[in-house]
Formats: C-alpha cells, structure tokens, sequence
C-alpha cells in the first residue's frame, strides 16, 4: 500500500492530477486506487489538498492519509498559507516539487531534510507546452520519475482524461516534466 | 469485464442512466451536484433520452419526480442535507402514496453549525418516513446499490421509495475502481417500468393523496409497515439474484470476521471500510475484532443483527450523526431494540460528524476500548469518541476595539 | 459554563460564545484568490469608467482629475479579468499575479 497527498491551490487541477493519477494505476497498471479529496471553500488560489491511496489489493480504508508515501507539491507557495506539507513525513517519504527557484528548494530541503525531492519547474513546462500554467498534467510526469507510476500510464490516463488534443498538449508536458526532472 | 473510474456520484448517475430514466428534476446542492450537472449532460447529448425539469427547489423536485412516476415512467432525482430538509413533505408523500422512486442521498450534516460535509444526520432525520434505506461502504456499492434498489422499490409485495445513501464527499467525490455493467444485463434484470399501483391517465383520471380521515389512517399506514416487513425478503432474493447475473454479493447486513470475535464493531457508510482495514491489521497483531456493516437501515435488520451478535459479549455501535437528547445515536438505539434482553455490553460512539474523519486510529481507539471493557479492564467508554478536549472552550471570538 | 457578559459585547476585546460565530474575516480577502492581476496603461486610458461599472466586486474607483485615474483595491480584486475584457481602449492587462507580487516586494 502507498499513500499519497498532493498539495496544491485552486485552479492548478490538483483534484484531477489526483484522479488522473488513480485512473492510470488502476485502469493501466492492473493496481488500485481511491481518492480522497477534502474540499474546501472552493475558489481559486485556496490551498487544496487531495489524497491518493494505492494497493494491489481492492482498497478498504476510506479516510484521509496521514503518513504519506510521496508528497506532491504543485504550488511551492502553499508553504506560505498555513499548510503543512510535511505533516507525517517518515524516512521514506520521497518529495516531488514543482519549483526550481533556489531559495524555494532551500525552504523545502530544510522541511524535508532527509528526504528524497524531486524538483522540476512545471508550471513553466505547462506555459511552453500547452500554453497555460496549469501544471497538473506535467506534475504527473514528475510523479512518474519516482518510479510509482509509468509515464506510459500516466500518459495514457492523460488522454482518457482531457480528451484528444488536450490530452496529447498534456501527455507531452507530462514527458516533458519527466525527462526534465531534477533530483537533490 | 469492464472497469471505469467513477467516483460515487458518477455511479449513481450511471445508474440510473441504466436504469433508463425517463424524468429527471432534480436541484443542486454541495455534495450532490455533480448528479444535477451529469444528469443535465446526458439528456443534453441525447445519451439519456429524458425529460429534463429545471426546479427551483428540492420541494419541487420531488413534487415534479413523484408525479412523473405515477405517470409510468422512472424518475430520477438526488439531493443532500438541507436540500433533503425542506424536500421532506414531499419525501413523506412518496411514501405513503407507494410511488418507489430510487433516490441518492449524498449524506451531509444538517445546519447548524453550517456544514458542506459528510454525516448522516440528514438521512437519519428521515428514516422513519416510509423510504427504505441504504448506505453505501465504496463506490462499487453506489453503483450495485442503485441498481437493485429499483428492483426491491418497484416489487410488488413492496413499492415504497428507496434511498442509497453514500457520504459526502468520502464517496460523492472519491474516485474508484469500478465494475460497469452491461446494459443488456441490467434491462434484463430490473426490466421495463410497470406501474403496479396508483397512476396518473388523463384518460382515467384518479385523485392520488386525498384527505383520509381517521377510520381509514392506520390502515394505509399500516399497508406502509407491512410492505417495510415484505421488503426484508424480497431485498434477499433481489440480493441472490444480482449475484446470479453480475457476479457480485451483496447482503442487508455483512459480518465481517465476527465469527470469533471479542469485540465487534457496528459501523454503516464508508467508515466500515476503514473499520474492516482497521480489524485486518488488529488481526495481525492477534487481536480479535470484527464489524457488523449494516447495509440496509430500513428496514432495520433487527432479526440479523440479533442472530449475528446473540453469542458477543461486548459491541460497540459506531454513529455518524448526534441523536441529540435521545440516550444515543439513532443506529445505537436501534442495536439495543434488536439486542434486548440478552446479556450484551452495547456502547454507542457519537463521531465523525460534519466532515471529520474518522480515520483508522480512531477505529482503532474504539476497538481498544472495546477489547478492555471485554477483559474488564474498563469501565467507561468515550462516548464522543473523537470530540476535542476544549469542546466548551470554542469560540473564543475577538472584538476590534 | 457560559457566563454572561458583564460588560457589553462590543467593549470586550474578546468573549466565549456558544455556536458558529466568527468576528474576523479570513475570507473576506478575496485578492488572495487572484491568479492574474489587472495592471492599467494609464497613458492610453481614456477615463470612461467601463471598468468600474462592469466590475462584479465593485472595487475600483475613478479618479479623473488624477494621472493613476483607475484605483483597484487589490486586497478585494479576485483578477477575473473582466474590467480587461471591457475595456474600450485594451488599456488593462493581466498579468502574472507571482511575478507582479515579486516586482511589488522588490519595489518597497
């Protein structure tokens, strides 16, 4: 069983990053999984938080995830609004960040000090590759460099999900992101 | 066979999209409008060939739903918390003019405090007014649920309404693994709609619903009672049948390793799933624990619950909703009745209220207890069992001077 | 137990009360929310007031007499971007909220 929590603010598509992420583990990797969104006052630039589990077993728990496997950042400025994104960390907890500022990383390597981050600026990708900084389609890319999830499924999840040309302008931030990934 | 992701309201509306609705009016409200909003889509892409009512109220959509089916289709509407509060005359009126609409309850808090989130004080506030009930542990059940629901409600030895409750958010909004059927199947299995009872015919007019004094009331209450009795076996056989035919089971309550348990845990909605992973792991550790999920509420399985629990010393009763003023939760008062006059310690735990969760360590706690109050070791339980410790300290609120 | 006020509410720098209250308004900062921040060209406005009219928060002011003549209330604007779509002259760009916020810090 792994556990995720993606962290993001409204109008990044965390919740469908989270749902993509479900439908290509389940659907595509023989694997499955639940969401477990917690919404809140919904608008845009509000923290959101969703969480993902995953098992090779029909899952049973349906409740929030409080030690998460991989916690997915997908906007670094959360860190700034009240949200503790490493709330329950464990030795093993592996970060994935969507920031390559310097001074951000430094804030994250502090937080996660003995941690594995992976960091790749996704919302830049999303701007040169589909021309919106909607990070949620690279940030799955990313995600699939941890080595959780192949980025065959993700893209494939991808194009279920968005539909064909959207889908394919987001499969390829995803290999983008993928292949541009950076790990401290 | 196939596999979609849907989360739970996107079950229901898959459905009930099998189930060939011919009506839908149906009002949005926060957890449930993605229902609205898919059910309006489908008609609007003519993949569901339906009437589409825009109502202004929940009032409306059960007005206009009921009386849609009397005409001899089915229809179709969902709704949640507040939203089920003022649609609550007219949920009375279904039931007692038998007209067997299936409904989603997206299980909500009722105000106040203001709430968007999940507990079963909404449907618990209607669960003596004649609709047979159902609550869901994932999605998969949202999706099964529905579909036999329409099969037990639309029984002739039965025809009251149905409600498949699923919590807010925990299950409207979770996206899931789900087995989809074939439509061939479930045609095949609760075929067309036939009024068996009152309808409504321009052309053989019938006045439904008029004044009923006292010499006929409890009779035709009491035909309401005697189709609640009806419905305990028919929910069986519909059960065996939908095994039969899409290979899944189903039962009005599951026993979930109670067989050799020391404490046993009665849980219903989405938190029985976490309360079957939480006695998994306890097993492990040699602990012996189980859980009673109660599947349907009404009718209330009392002769089951009894049958399954007769032999346990202690149970614990898990209630989402705050049976305020009564001695405790609805579910636990209702655990009593069944149990009565055996020699069981019976506690009843209030939590999980508007939106919190109720998360494996606090099952955990209440199976702890359990096992203790078991050993004797324990006297006391905690009732609230996840209530904070400066509960009458809140609010504090500050004044700009 | 709750006690009554001795003194009136509105004295008090704070007081115990039962029920769902609140006296500070976290969410009334909806400027928080904004993605994109409308930025005005002030050398090609031409003081119509377009903007102000159509703005659905109602939080921006027309000063004709002033050179900055358009005044947004950026704690409130939630950068919808519809002022920017009805703008007669396209005087009023949206801009990245992230970079803009960056220039203002370095600007103080």
């Amino acid at each position: 069983m792994k556990k995720l929590k993606f962290f993001g603010t409204g109008g990044q598509g965390v919740v469908t990053a989270a749902k993509i992420f479900s439908t290509a583990v389940s659907l595509y990797e023989d694997m499955h999984a639940i969401t477990v969104p917690a919404y809140g006052h919904e608008r845009r630039g509000a923290p959101v938080i969703t969480d993902v589990v995953m098992d090779s077993e029909p899952i049973l728990m349906n409740s929030f995830v409080y030690v998460p496997d991989i916690v997915v950042v997908m906007d670094e400025t959360i860190i700034d609004k009240h949200v503790d994104v490493s709330a329950g960390k464990h030795d093993g907890t592996v970060l994935v960040l969507n920031s390559e500022e310097p001074f951000m990383l430094e804030r994250y390597k502090k937080i996660f000090n003995a941690n594995e981050i992976f960091y790749v600026d996704a919302t830049h990708i999303a701007l040169e590759v589909i021309g919106k900084g909607i990070p949620n389609g690279s940030m799955l890319g990313a995600l699939a460099a941890t080595g959780v999830v192949e980025i065959d499924s993700i893209e494939k999840a991808i194009r279920e999900s968005f539909g064909e040309k959207a889908g394919d302008m987001n499969a390829a931030a995803a290999r983008k992101a993928y292949e541009n990934v950076k790990k401290l | 066979m196939t596999y979609k992701m849907l989360d739970g309201n996107g079950a229901a509306v898959e459905a009930m999209k099998l189930a060939r609705v011919k009506v839908v009016s149906a009002y949005p409200i926060t957890p449930q409008s993605s229902i609205a909003e898919k059910l309006s889509e489908l008609v609007a892409k003519g993949e569901l060939d339906a009437e589409y009512i825009r109502v202004e109220s929940e009032h409306t959509a059960m007005s206009a739903a009921a009386a849609a089916q009397l005409t001899g289709v089915r229809a179709a509407t969902a709704t949640s918390s507040v939203g089920l509060a003022l649609m609550s005359e007219v949920v009375g009126l279904a039931a007692g003019c038998r007209v067997p609409i299936v409904m989603p309850v997206v299980n909500r808090a009722l105000v106040a405090p203001w709430s968007l989130w999940c507990d079963h004080s909404d449907a618990m506030s209607v669960r003596d007014s004649g609709w047979l009930q159902f609550y869901c542990q994932n999605v998969q059940d949202v999706l099964d649920l529905m579909i036999m629901a329409y099969k037990i409600a639309e029984h002739e030895k039965v025809l009251l309404p149905a409600m498949v409750c699923l919590d807010g958010f925990f299950l409207s909004h979770s996206m899931q693994k789900v087995e989809v059927y074939d439509q061939k199947l479930v045609d095949q299995f609760i075929g067309e709609y036939i009024p068996k009872n009152t309808y409504l015919n321009t052309e053989d007019p019938m006045f439904i619903c008029d004044l009923t004094p006292p010499e006929d009331f409890t009779e035709l209450k009491y035909q309401q009672k005697v189709a609640m009795d009806n419905a305990v076996d028919v929910i069986a056989e519909v059960q065996d049948e939908f095994y039969r035919i899409f290979g899944r089971k189903s039962s009005i309550i599951e026993e979930y390793m109670t067989e050799d348990a020391d404490a046993v845990l009665v849980a219903l909605g989405s938190m029985s799933g976490t309360a079957k992973h939480v006695a998994n792991e306890m097993r492990k550790r040699g602990l012996r624990v189980g859980v009673l999920k109660i599947v349907v509420y009404r009718p209330f399985p009392f002769k089951q619950i009894r049958e399954a629990l007769k032999a346990k010393k202690v149970v614990g009763v898990f209630d989402r909703s705050a049976g305020l003023g009564a001695q405790g939760g609805p579910v636990w008062t209702e655990v009593c009745a069944a149990l009565r006059g055996l020699d069981i310690d019976i506690r009843g735990y209030v939590g999980g209220l508007g939106g919190r969760d109720v998360p494996e360590t606090t099952i955990e706690k209440i199976f702890n207890e359990l096992l203790d109050i078991y050993k004797g070791k324990r006297i006391l339980h905690t009732n609230w069992i996840d209530v904070k410790d400066n509960a009458m300290e809140i609010r504090e609120v500050l004044k700009v001077v | 137990m709750q006690r009554r006020p001795e003194k009136p509410m509105k004295t008090l720098k704070s007081c115990k009360v039962l029920g769902p209250v609140a006296t500070i308004f976290d969410s009334a900062n909806t400027g928080s929310w904004r993605i994109e921040r409308p930025v005005v060209k002030f050398e090609d406005c031409i003081k119509c007031g377009t903007c102000a009219r159509y703005c659905p928060a109602n939080i921006i002011d027309i000063f004709k007499d002033e050179r900055e003549c358009v005044v947004i209330d950026y704690y409130y604007c939630k950068g919808c971007g519809i002022c920017a779509n009805e703008c007669p002259v396209g005087c009023i760009e949206m801009v990245d909220e992230r970079s803009a916020r960056k220039n203002d810090l370095q600007n103080a």
